[in-house]
């Protein structure tokens, strides 16, 4: 069952294929094995040191099509792991490729295909917002013409056009945002790299981007990696998420196998004696706990059937809300898999 | 949803090929650059000297028009002063005195010949004297903030998170700078080239002095190249723009101070004791004289060599030009300067290279 969360303690990983994801351009969702080129990303016992500093430490990990979260503390090494996936940094060992292709070797090829947003704000001075975007289209090779046309249309889609004549310095946090994911898109890339992508953004905004980034997944089969640390955000959109801790992968996998609780649980949510009904549930063998004032976490394992659950809720008087799979908080899970890596790490020392 | 509003669509078409993004760098910089008034004010006030110098074309061709070349030479020749007549009457005089004594060619050889002097004397005094000190304060106004302001605001992630190089990143820089160099050097003289044909007696003047527009180009390149080398990689050195343009004006500053105490002191040693100082026999070790006129010395009409042009960047820049135009011929004058342009050219790419490549991999 756990089969897919692999934690890492640095180790070089075997590669083995597993099963991607594949989006189709209608949304359709498959799985199929796909060739080893095909990954977006893979990374092969990657080191990089700054001196003496070991940034990224053997790391060995695998961005399926989809949305990826790479999620960590500050200085974990997540944006030295962009710049290796990017060719803009040496290795000191190890082997990166982005669709096939060694960054290093070939990085013009790599970031034709690859749009990036960085987490700080990195703007031409004096240009307009639709100047900026044009001019991020043009880099990447965008003829004139289509790059102004591709400007205007994606600010469009990024709730932006009205601002789009205003220089970029003169924006605000969450606009300059807009702006720079726009420039990420505008040359139509096949991954988009996003580090903290809501920064600076409203609620509402914020909920808008966290849609962008699925459309493109869904819709337009592009591959997404989101650097963030807001775990509420990765639990929203991805479907693979990387724990990167002191350089190092600690977890890495589906993010409905990494939420699935040990033990397989049901959540009842109800209103009512809900003590009672916990009692008629371990009454018959089940064991039930109280998780908050109206939560009981019912044990599924051993295939019990729901007949029982719902005989003991009928038999205690309570009001059922909801019945669902018990999913852990990804927060924490993740908290677990770094405080284990912490553990790890003193027990080394 | 805005009835504008289309959606995300897929693009696929044809993409530009390496090298495009330099373009697209330098395209963008220019016209970012061209916003300040400052650069605008400078850039035309830069053209400003070759009304002068054009009025100067102007009288020499009208003097063979009018058939006062001879007379003009038997003065030079009775060593009369011809200053009556401006710049011009300074190199006149000093070149028609240097021809004087070919006798064997025809008038009309003499003039061909006098004129190509003339014109390389006025074109070169026009790159050295006005040119060349506006081109330090164009450059300053615009160079210092190309790529520390990139630095500042971390737009380099703009440009190496897409199929931007970084020599190709450097190139469009340096192509901005190098286009309004060539805006305030190559464009004017190259006017005042043609200026000179047009007022001439023939048109044939243009073939006689085809080379001319090479040498300007050539002139401008001495000039431009270690320039430009140099305010990019004090640019590249900060995040401050104010004092990469401190930087770049000390230097200049700073060279021309040092030149100029070097050859005063070179002048009190030869006055002092020109037995120990000078060999006698040796006369390029001759201190130049100290005339007062800068344009005039900027046209070569000072054939003393100057010893410590290696050591400021405007006077080596001036001697290599003298070079380019056929005004200064020994290789003792020209191989320092050069020697010195070249190492200041090639220190300030490996600057720029190493440090244009930092940010990303800090």
């Amino acid at each position: 069952m756990w089969t897919f969360l692999r934690r890492r303690g640095g180790a070089a990983h075997d590669n083995g294929r597993a099963a991607a994801e594949v989006y189709g351009r209608h949304g359709e969702r498959s799985t199929s094995l796909t060739a080893d080129a095909a990954l977006p990303i893979r990374l092969d016992s990657v080191v990089k040191r700054y001196g003496r500093r070991t940034v990224l430490d053997q790391v060995t990990c695998d961005v399926h099509p989809g949305i990826t979260g790479l999620v960590g503390p500050n200085g974990a090494g997540k944006s030295t792991l962009v710049r290796a996936i990017l060719g803009l940094v040496r290795l000191a060992a190890g082997k990166v490729e982005v669709f096939g292709i060694d960054p290093a070797v070939r990085p013009r090829l790599v970031r034709q295909a690859v749009g990036v947003v960085p987490e700080d704000e990195c703007t031409v001075p004096g240009l307009a917002a639709v100047e900026m975007v044009r001019y991020a289209a043009r880099l990447s090779g965008l003829p004139g013409t289509e790059a102004l046309r591709r400007a205007h249309e994606v600010l469009d889609w990024c709730d932006a056009g009205q601002e789009r004549y205003r220089p970029v310095e003169t924006l605000s946090v969450g606009m300059r945002q807009k702006v720079a994911f726009a420039a990420a898109i505008v040359h139509d890339p096949r991954m988009v790299i996003l580090d903290e992508p809501t920064n600076g953004l409203d609620p509402i905004e914020r909920r808008a981007m966290l849609g962008r980034l699925t459309t493109l997944a869904r819709e337009h089969g592009k591959t997404i990696l989101v650097s963030t640390h807001v775990l509420p955000d990765v639990q929203t959109i991805c479907d693979r998420v990387i724990v990167l801790a002191a350089g190092r992968v600690r977890l890495e996998g589906s993010l409905d196998e990494l939420t699935r609780p040990v033990v397989p649980q049901l959540r009842l949510e109800a209103t009512g004696p809900l003590d009672a009904c916990a009692q008629l549930l371990r009454d018959r063998g089940i064991a039930a706990t109280r998780a908050d004032a109206t939560t009981l976490l019912v044990s599924a394992e051993q295939g019990r059937g729901l007949d029982e659950v719902w005989t003991a809720v009928r038999a205690s008087g309570v009001t059922l809300r909801a019945l669902e799979p018990a999913r852990r908080r990804f927060e924490d899970v993740f908290l677990q898999a770094i405080a284990r890596s912490e553990e790890g790490e003193h027990a080394t020392s | 949803m805005p009835l504008h509003d289309l959606g995300y669509r897929p693009w696929s078409g044809q993409r530009a090929g390496p090298g495009a993004a330099s373009g697209v760098i330098a395209a963008t910089g220019i016209r970012l650059a061209w916003t300040s008034r400052w650069l605008r004010r400078a850039v035309l006030f830069a053209w400003s000297p070759a009304l002068l110098f054009a009025g100067s074309f102007f009288a020499f061709e009208q003097s063979i028009e009018e058939g006062r070349f001879t007379s003009l030479k038997e003065r030079a020749r009775l060593g009369r002063n011809l200053d009556g007549v401006g710049v011009l009457g300074t190199v006149l005089a000093d070149t028609l005195g240097r021809t004087a004594n070919e006798r064997h060619v025809s008038e009309a050889q003499d003039i061909a010949l006098t004129r190509r002097l003339v014109w390389s004397r006025l074109l070169l005094a026009f790159m050295r004297a006005p040119q060349a000190v506006l081109l330090a304060v164009v450059v300053g106004l615009v160079a210092p903030s190309l790529i520390s302001r990139d630095l500042r605001a971390r737009a380099w992630l703009v440009y190496f998170t897409r199929p931007v190089g970084r020599f190709e990143y450097i190139l469009g820089k340096i192509t901005i700078l190098t286009t309004i160099v060539a805006a305030i050097t190559v464009a004017p003289a190259l006017a005042l080239w043609l200026a000179g044909v047009l007022v001439s007696p023939s048109i044939s003047v243009a073939a006689q002095t085809c080379d001319l527009p090479l040498k300007i180009v050539a002139a401008s390149a001495a000039l431009a190249i270690p320039t430009v080398l140099l305010a990019l990689a004090y640019s590249s050195l900060t995040t401050e723009s104010r004092i990469a343009s401190f930087a770049w004006f000390a230097t200049w500053a700073a060279c021309w101070i040092a030149h100029a105490s070097l050859t005063t002191a070179d002048l009190v040693a030869a006055a002092e004791a020109p037995a120990i100082a000078w060999e006698t026999t040796d006369d390029e070790y001759r201190p130049p004289p100290r005339r007062g006129n800068w344009v005039a010395r900027a046209a070569g009409l000072d054939d003393t060599l100057d010893r410590w042009a290696w050591l400021s960047p405007y006077h080596a820049v001036g001697v290599v030009q003298a070079w380019i135009f056929g005004v200064e011929t020994r290789p003792r004058a020209v191989l320092p300067p050069a020697i010195s342009l070249a190492a200041i050219s090639i220190l300030s790419a490996v600057v720029l290279a190493r440090r244009v490549a930092v940010p990303t991999r800090a």
